[in-house]
């Protein structure tokens, strides 16, 4: 009975001091949101040009006009809110919300936009639309510096239209418009907007001067080109290249280890946010050009796979991802140890949980836009299966894809994707985990996994077949995010290598190159 | 013979059969795939009118209508189930440019094309005018630019080359002239004259003629100027004041100067330090007001319109109020007792005047005491608790004038 007692004492104790507790946290809260508020950072937009979500490429033409010179502060003024103008009215357009709006267009403009997303509305019918290229002259700047009137030729603007939730259509036009901006309360807003001309989307010509495609087969400098390759992680930093702990000369004596072994082609990975997203980081590229300068020294070409670690694929998101790409494929337009730019890898796996559609045509887009950046090197996809391998067949310059499925049935799978595409096929990533320890008791050993090799490499030979296997080097760390968190998982992806962690060539690497 | 004419006559009604029946397929298969005619000849539409687009379809399905213009997309679907007539939004259907349109059967596109759009003359053409800056200055180098964009009742900007009368009057000047719109504006700059005063200024396109805008021309910048003082009386007895008057400023054309310019009087006195006072002017004069020093005193006044103009330099010198003072010592030396200050009119100095006394004990200033006068008079008292007994120095000085008692024993 005493205990009885005693429990039900503390009980209420314990309910009581958390009900205090709870109390306060509410007055607490309450006064703290009745102090906040009427800040004047808030009150005087001045946070809102922190961050931009908006970088379609912008180009300006000529701002030669008869009103009066323009200054360049007005100009990145004009262009950051026309930019922003189109940004929001992308985003309205998706939700059917008129969201900010006001902000940039003025009283008389904004009441189409409002008519037309009340139209949509009701039909519920969502669009999901960018711009990608804008190419602008300025045609009146006003002597009081208020008033301004801009030409934007070729814009390209793709959209996607939902109706129901159900994909109606996906189209990219191309249209001039004539825009007249106006100051208002420190915002250049939309005041007249009117497309002027309609034009039909213009074809990249592929200018491939020392890289090419004919048929099924590559050329590097007009002889045939046999991608015998490997995917390098250097062994202290996998999935973290470009890191803090760079170190140029590891990965030139691990380029020495690659080419003495017989191979000619390697296999990097740009990660999307560790680069700096839409402002890529220099020193970030300059590690990029030590690498690539490094691999041109020893001779190996290098696939370099960019958006490792992207996943938002949604429209609005395009130019940001537009301006990452530009910002390095454009550096190393004329760098000779490239071969090929892999657009991202294993796109598909995102297919499910990002909707496919979203991702395809993102990657389609961004084919042409790397394409146009630098016509010089091949264009790829690395999809994680032959089943997906097909998809933008056309798109790219060669198909690439990965197997690690039961060997087996791989020469079947080879065959049904190869009678299916025209296109040079690469086998870009396949192995053999020799992970049999505490968390894999029944996992292949490195005699098995040598095996594995010693097959595939007949296979490969017998179809003279274009190879990159996973991978050089046995980690010791797996971070999180390649995996998951689930120790075995970790474990399996720690052993794939050809070299052990200390450094001793496993039985498999006899056969990495025949 | 009998069975075989059957026989073939039966192959033949087979034959017969297979083939009509494959032709038949063919024919349906070839309408699986449906085109699409657009009825509706016009392809330039007046802004506002209601705008139809009639397709005609090879088979009845059901269709939307993708339609993209200015301001942005929609979709919209056939008036009727069955037809595939659509009839534009108005919203749209008034907005001038090109659209464009993609009509969607079940799978796909089945037709594009586009329309334009163009601005209704035929409406009521209003007149959106923006003019700045809304001040200037006099002279002919500064100017303000009017912009007109004439529009239709939709709120569209009437196609380029619409001829707009741009005019306005300044004084007994008046000007018209005609201009051709262009980037959906007609503009054209109205330079100032020599005269500061009001530009009014007009627009007319059509029959429609714009709101009064008005223009404040300013005059131009100052010319050098000239000032001078005005005083009650010649003597430093820190209580009077000093004018200064400006002469009336003008600029180079003979516009008097705004009212409210700012005008700087930098006074320099005999020690070399700097003193100042400023006004604005009121119909083209500026008065700076100062108090008379305390002391006598040279002056040599400069006023300046910042960056702008500049006055003669003026000299005026101030004569000493008072030659002499009284100070008495009471209660042990403790209460001195200076004046009664006297002004040259053997009148008591205003109160106010201020008078120094400084003490000094073996030769080291201990302490400074500053009182204003009152009724001419000023009193101090050196308190036992902060001065010790012991002889001090004293120094007063008032009104430029100093006095100096040595070894005075206070108890």
């Amino acid at each position: 009975m005493g205990w009885n007692r005693n429990i039900y004492r503390s009980l209420i104790i314990i309910s009581f001091v958390g009900v205090i507790i709870l109390l306060l946290f509410g007055i607490s809260q309450t006064l703290s949101y009745l102090t906040t508020g009427a800040d004047r950072s808030s009150m005087l937009h001045l946070a809102l040009h922190k961050e931009q979500v908006y970088l379609p490429k912008l180009k300006w033409k000529d701002t030669i006009n008869p009103g009066r010179p323009i200054e360049r502060q007005a100009l990145q003024d004009i262009e950051q809110d026309y930019l922003n103008a189109w940004y929001i009215r992308n985003a309205a357009y998706q939700t059917n919300s008129p969201e900010g709006i006001e902000d940039y267009y003025t009283k008389n403009a904004r009441k189409h936009i409002v008519k037309s997303l009340v139209s949509n509305k009701e039909k519920n019918i969502a669009i999901h639309s960018t711009t990608t290229t804008h190419n602008v002259a300025l045609d009146f700047y006003s002597a009081d510096g208020q008033l301004v009137v801009i030409t934007d030729t070729g814009v390209k603007e793709y959209q996607r239209v939902y109706r129901n939730n159900e994909l109606l259509l996906e189209t990219e036009l191309q249209s001039d418009y004539q825009v007249m901006l106006m100051l208002e309360d420190g915002f250049w807003r939309i005041r007249h907007m009117v497309k002027e001309k309609n034009h039909s989307s213009d074809t990249v010509t592929q200018t491939n001067r020392s890289i090419q495609v004919m048929g099924n087969k590559i050329f590097v400098e007009d002889k045939e080109y046999q991608i015998k390759g490997i995917n390098y992680y250097p062994q202290k930093t996998p999935w973290d290249m470009f890191g803090d702990d760079f170190d140029i000369d590891v990965i030139a004596t691990d380029f020495d280890i690659i080419k003495n072994a017989g191979l000619n082609t390697i296999r990097i990975f740009i990660p999307y946010e560790a680069f700096g997203k839409a402002k890529v980081k220099t020193e970030k590229l300059e590690k990029l050009k030590q690498v690539l300068d490094k691999a041109a020294t020893k001779n190996l070409k290098v696939i370099v796979t960019l958006f490792d670690f992207y996943g938002d694929y949604s429209v609005l998101d395009w130019t940001l991802t537009h301006r990452h790409a530009e910002q390095i494929v454009s550096t190393f337009t004329n760098h000779n140890a490239i071969l090929a730019w892999d657009i991202k890898n294993e796109p598909n796996l995102d297919f499910d949980t990002r909707g496919k559609e979203n991702v395809l045509a993102w990657l389609k887009e961004m084919i042409h836009q790397i394409k146009q950046f630098d016509p010089n090197h091949l264009v790829t996809i690395g999809w994680s299966d032959t089943v997906s391998a097909g998809l933008l067949q056309n798109e790219v310059d060669m198909i690439s894809f990965h197997y690690y499925q039961d060997i087996n049935t791989f020469s079947e799978a080879y065959q049904v994707l190869n009678s299916k595409v025209k296109k040079p096929l690469v086998l870009q990533e396949f192995g053999l985990s020799s992970s049999r320890g505490f968390w894999s008791p029944f996992g292949p050993s490195e005699k098995e996994q040598a095996n594995y090799y010693k097959q595939f490499q007949e296979i490969i030979k017998q179809n003279n077949i274009h190879y990159l296997s996973w991978t050089l080097y046995d980690f010791d760390e797996v971070p999180g995010t390649v995996v998951g968190k689930l120790p075995w998982r970790k474990h399996k992806q720690k052993h794939f290598g050809f070299i052990d962690r200390d450094g001793n060539k496993k039985p498999a690497f006899e056969f990495i190159a025949k | 013979m009998k069975p075989k004419k059957k026989h073939i006559i039966l192959l033949f009604l087979g034959a017969l059969i297979c083939a009509s029946s494959i032709a038949f397929t063919t024919v349906l298969k070839k309408q699986d795939k449906i085109s699409a005619v657009l009825l509706t000849k016009e392809r330039v539409f007046e802004a506002g009118n209601s705008i139809v687009l009639d397709f005609e379809l090879s088979t009845p399905v059901r269709t939307q209508l993708f339609i993209h213009s200015s301001f942005g997309s929609n979709v919209i679907d056939p008036d009727d189930y069955h037809t595939a007539r659509f009839i534009v939004p108005e919203f749209m259907a008034k907005k001038k440019g090109v659209v464009s349109y993609t009509l969607l059967g079940e799978s796909g596109s089945l037709y594009d094309g586009e329309i334009r759009i163009i601005p209704n003359t035929k409406t009521k053409i209003h007149l959106e005018s923006y003019i700045g800056p809304p001040s200037i200055i006099a002279g002919g180098e500064d100017y303000t630019m009017q912009i007109v964009i004439p529009k239709d009742s939709f709120d569209n900007p009437l196609r380029d080359s619409t001829a707009v009368l741009i005019g306005h009057q300044f004084l007994d000047i008046e000007k018209e002239s005609i201009v051709q719109s262009k980037d959906m504006i007609g503009w054209t700059n109205i330079f100032s004259y020599d005269q500061s005063g009001r530009i009014l200024l007009f627009s007319k396109v059509g029959e429609t003629v714009s709101k009064e805008f008005s223009v404040e021309v300013f005059p131009s910048l100052p010319e050098n100027f000239e000032i001078k003082s005005n005083r009650k009386h010649v003597y430093a007895d820190g209580n009077q004041i000093t004018e200064f008057i400006t002469s009336i400023i003008k600029d180079k054309y003979g516009n008097v100067l705004s009212n409210g310019s700012l005008v700087k009087f930098i006074i320099k006195n005999e020690k070399g330090l700097l003193l100042h006072t400023q006004g604005s002017t009121v119909n083209g004069q500026a008065v700076g007001k100062i108090l008379h020093p305390d002391h006598k005193d040279t002056w040599q006044i400069k006023a300046y319109i910042p960056g702008m103009a500049e006055s003669n330099t003026l000299t005026i010198a101030y004569t000493q109020v008072l030659d002499d003072f009284e100070v008495k010592f009471d209660h042990d030396n403790r209460k001195i007792t200076i004046g009664p200050l006297v002004s040259f009119m053997e009148q008591l100095i205003p109160d106010g005047t201020i008078v120094k006394m400084d003490l000094f004990k073996d030769n080291q200033k201990i302490d400074t005491k500053v009182k204003t006068s009152s009724h001419g008079v000023v009193r101090f008292l050196l308190q036992e608790g902060f001065y010790a007994s012991g002889n001090y120095d004293i120094q007063i000085k008032a009104l430029g004038i100093q006095k100096e008692f040595k070894n005075i024993a206070l108890k």
